[in-house]
């Protein structure tokens, strides 16, 4: 069963300056018995949060609130500097779209990198479905990623980023990057992904998509919760009354 | 309260220090054991401690169990014990809370590895390093990770944070608890009546005999003055404070009774007149001895220590203190107080009363039980398993060997002549170098080429593995930051990248070897483990290096040079025959011996031991520090 616990989690972040980067200054200062400590900015300031399976939490806030931070914390990739995070599950952290992607590689080699890379063994029957997703021509799947619009880039990475489903799922401002046509078949599959998903946690400025997708939104501002909004909803698919709107 | 809830309850502490009962007494000692018999209701206490005389591993002391890991003697006054670090991370695991008897850099070395830090860590804070000033700068960063780590710090004294600039750093944290005393151990009538001591002139001081307690300072004071000085402890010092009395002349008065039990010393601190507290130096931080002594209602004679020595037994009301090391007017103390019973059992009275009320052993174990309670409720400072644990080193390694796979693929791809480029330019290589060592050296040059090809191979490796990781990080910045994938992938990717390039140019001394040598494959075989060092080698250098490389910026062009420098000062391109005598800097050069672990098997089919040593003992140093490595990889992120 997914969860997510942190407890008071604290995230100092130390911030490196130009110098912080040198070894021989660092040797040469403790050397003259004046090392200064690294200066660090605190990140994330003792958060709590709860998540079991079926919560979905949207982050807000500015930027530099500390949302993306978060999402980072929960993936694992920063340490905490106190508090305690127990995470069960699996963890998909789709945090940046272009990760891992080689330009001069063609698009198929590309996906099946990133497949890998997701800890997936990529089949053509896979790579095939992924780019019948995308809905660009066949012939493309041959052509490096070089070669391809913004946008047409976008729908390959989107498609192989959301292959799969995963427990916990991690997305940090996700539609914005779409174009209108392929946009709303997207967020489909994206609802679709956010469905089978056991936890979500959505960092996003777009209030309207966090409201339409989250059972509970998070204020976050200079590292802290400001308040905790949840949304109350009869269906446990919030996200499916939407759909019978549109 | 049913009883499997309050063994529920019950804490499991640690004590870790560098020595304890029976293979030493003193103050430290019976400070910890106190402390076990004193939480002994709360709390099951385990003590992890070096022997230099081996023995049981397991013993146990006062209802305490002890574990002694051997040591190979003292270094600096650390012991030598090179497994104590592996125990104390193996015992770590099995108990709710560290109690860490400070100084004790060794554990401080294991706690800087970040193990334990699951665990909350208490510091009892005895001294200060006075005695190795040179190696206090070493240890001080350590020292100040393992505080900086800990919940609280336990001084018996608030004046200690005040003197110590360490502690100071840690205000906050620290928590003055002084030293209790048993007085009603002290209470045998039967020992009053001999307490009336008809020649009034016994003084009494006790201790290790080691420099900072000052007994040679004592022993010098015996000298024209008629009092009788008995000295009780053993210590390394033992011979030399004999010599000084015999040197003296004062052996009628001066005795050293060595170690004595403790009901023993009981009995001796009633009888004796005057209780002396020579120290000289810092190191001594409260002289739990002269508080024993104070129960026992003896007057004191102290020293003037910047630590709470002066303060537990106060001048003109409880003790006499004189400066440190001032053979005169301790003198003069010492026979003020003989020649004035009257003070003397004044004194002694003001003393006991002290000890009793001040310093009561209920108080003392309270105090250290809220503490111990806090730290063990309080949550650890951080726990989680790393990205690295999360996804498993076999998933971790398929990442990496699909990341360099398709890296070796794209060097194809806009390559006309396919795969075996890279095994053409090796070839030209070999080929130029070939034809310029041939006119060195008058053996045959072409005899020569296939260990030349293959030397060249494996130094490509090796340095394109290194030069490759100090990038790695860097380069993968989007996968590490938001793919979460553990950094170490990267640095592997270096090495199996380079492995599979190092395959292709391996075609190149394999064809020579075919072709131009009478085949031996026993050499080869024999040569198979010395390759595999060899590669294992690389693994560490690109784990090891990466990391620091990325962490500190300049390392990069330093590491550049010096592949080029290791280059041109290794047998690669030449062979140690070629020049007349080898020198020493080929001797001492880790390279060389590397490359012959594998070189001579295929040349002549065995090896010098020396090489096998040097690499074995290249390979442990880069196994520790790959641990620490991948242990600090951790905070990789930030430094992206």
């Amino acid at each position: 069963m997914a969860c997510i616990s942190l407890r008071d989690v604290c995230l100092d972040y130390p911030l490196y300056g130009a110098y912080d980067f040198s070894l021989k200054r660092r040797l040469l200062g403790r050397l003259a018995g004046a090392s200064a400590p690294t200066q660090t900015i605190r990140a994330i300031d003792n958060i709590s949060i709860e998540a079991s399976a079926g919560t979905r939490i949207g982050l807000a806030g500015p930027n530099g609130s500390g949302k993306s931070t978060l999402l980072r914390l929960i993936a694992g990739v920063y340490p905490a500097t106190s508090g305690r995070i127990g995470i069960t599950g699996n963890v998909m952290p789709l945090l940046g779209l272009n990760a891992g992607v080689n330009m001069d590689f063609v698009a198929a080699d590309n996906i099946s990198l990133l497949l890998r890379i997701s800890g997936r063994k990529p089949t053509q029957a896979i790579i095939d479905e992924i780019w019948a997703f995308t809905e660009l021509e066949e012939r493309m799947q041959h052509l490096p990623l070089r070669m391809f619009s913004s946008g047409m880039l976008m729908r390959v990475l989107f498609a192989t980023a959301t292959a799969f489903p995963a427990d916990i799922l991690l997305l940090d401002e996700w539609l914005s990057v779409v174009d209108e046509n392929f946009s709303a078949k997207a967020e489909q599959r994206l609802l679709k992904l956010v469905a089978q998903a056991a936890i979500v946690i959505i960092a996003s400025h777009d209030q309207e998509l966090l409201r339409r997708t989250c059972t509970s939104i998070v204020n976050l501002d200079r590292g802290r919760v400001v308040n905790t909004v949840s949304l109350e909803s009869d269906s446990p698919y919030p996200f499916e009354l939407r759909e019978k709107r549109a | 309260m049913t009883p499997a809830h309050y063994s529920a309850r019950r804490l499991s502490v640690l004590h870790i220090f560098k020595v304890y009962y029976p293979d030493l007494f003193g103050g430290t000692l019976s400070v910890i054991r106190d402390i076990c018999a004193g939480l002994k209701d709360i709390a099951s206490a385990g003590v992890l401690v070096c022997s230099r005389f081996g023995g049981q591993r397991q013993i146990v002391v006062d209802d305490v169990a002890v574990e002694r890991v051997r040591s190979f003697g003292d270094v600096l006054s650390l012991p030598a014990a090179p497994t104590y670090p592996w125990r104390l991370w193996r015992r770590i695991a099995e108990h709710d809370l560290l109690a860490l008897h400070a100084p004790f850099p060794l554990a401080d070395l294991v706690f800087a590895f970040g193990l334990g830090r699951n665990r909350p860590l208490v510091v009892h804070w005895h001294a200060d390093i006075v005695s190795h000033a040179a190696l206090r700068r070493f240890v001080e960063p350590l020292m100040r990770r393992t505080l900086r780590r800990a919940h609280a710090i336990i001084v018996s004294d608030a004046v200690l944070v005040e003197n110590t600039p360490l502690l100071r750093e840690f205000v906050d944290k620290c928590h003055a608890i002084p030293f209790g005393v048993d007085v009603s151990k002290y209470n045998q009538p039967a020992l009053r009546l001999d307490r009336v001591n008809a020649r009034g002139r016994l003084v009494l001081a006790c201790g290790r005999l080691v420099p900072y307690k000052g007994f040679d300072v004592l022993v010098r004071t015996a000298v024209g003055r008629n009092f009788e000085v008995w000295i009780v402890g053993e210590g390394r010092e033992h011979e030399r404070l004999e010599q000084l009395i015999k040197e003296l002349g004062v052996e009628d008065r001066v005795r050293l009774l060595g170690s004595v039990p403790d009901s023993e010393r009981v009995k001796l601190m009633c009888i004796a007149d005057v209780f002396v507290m020579p120290s000289v130096t810092n190191a001594e931080t409260f002289g739990l001895v002269q508080l024993e002594a104070m129960a026992a209602g003896c007057p004191i004679v102290n020293t003037s220590l910047d630590t709470s020595v002066p303060r537990v037994a106060r001048h003109g009301m409880e003790a006499i203190t004189v400066p440190p090391g001032d053979c005169e007017q301790l003198g003069e103390a010492i026979n003020s107080l003989i020649a004035d019973p009257e003070r003397r059992r004044h004194m002694g009275e003001a003393a006991r009363h002290r000890a009793m009320t001040k310093y009561s052993t209920t108080a003392f174990s309270k105090g250290i039980e809220i503490i111990y309670r806090e730290a063990a409720a309080a949550p650890a400072p951080t726990v989680r398993v790393s990205r690295a644990a999360a996804i498993g080193w076999l998933p971790a390694i398929q990442i990496a060997a699909a990341l360099a796979w398709s890296d070796m693929r794209h060097r194809y791809v806009r390559s006309l002549l396919g795969p075996f480029w890279m095994s053409i330019q090796m070839a030209i290589m070999v080929a130029v170098l070939g034809s310029v060592i041939g006119h060195f050296s008058n053996a045959g040059a072409v005899a020569r080429l296939p260990m030349l090809a293959l030397s060249l191979t494996a130094w490509t490796f090796l340095n394109s593995v290194v030069l490759d990781a100090t990038t790695a990080l860097q380069n993968s910045a989007n996968l590490i930051k938001d793919r979460a994938l553990p950094p170490v992938i990267f640095l592997l990717q270096c090495v199996f990248r380079q492995a599979l390039f190092a395959l292709h140019n391996a075609c190149v001394p394999l064809i020579l070897w075919l072709f131009l040598v009478p085949k031996d494959f026993g050499g080869a075989v024999a040569a198979l483990p010395g390759l595999a060092a060899f590669i294992v080698c690389t693994l560490g250098l690109s784990l090891v290096l990466g990391a620091m490389a990325t962490r500190f910026r300049d390392l990069k062009p330093i590491i550049e040079s010096s592949l080029t420098l290791a280059f041109l000062s290794s047998p690669i391109i030449w062979s140690p025959e070629m020049i007349n005598q080898a020198s020493s800097v080929m001797r001492l050069n880790p390279l060389t011996h590397l490359f012959a672990v594998w070189r001579e098997p295929l040349a002549t089919g065995h090896v010098a031991m020396t090489s096998v040593a040097y690499v074995l003992a290249g390979l442990s140093v880069l196994a520790v520090a790959s641990v620490v490595t991948i242990a600090r990889l951790r905070k990789a992120a930030f430094w992206i």
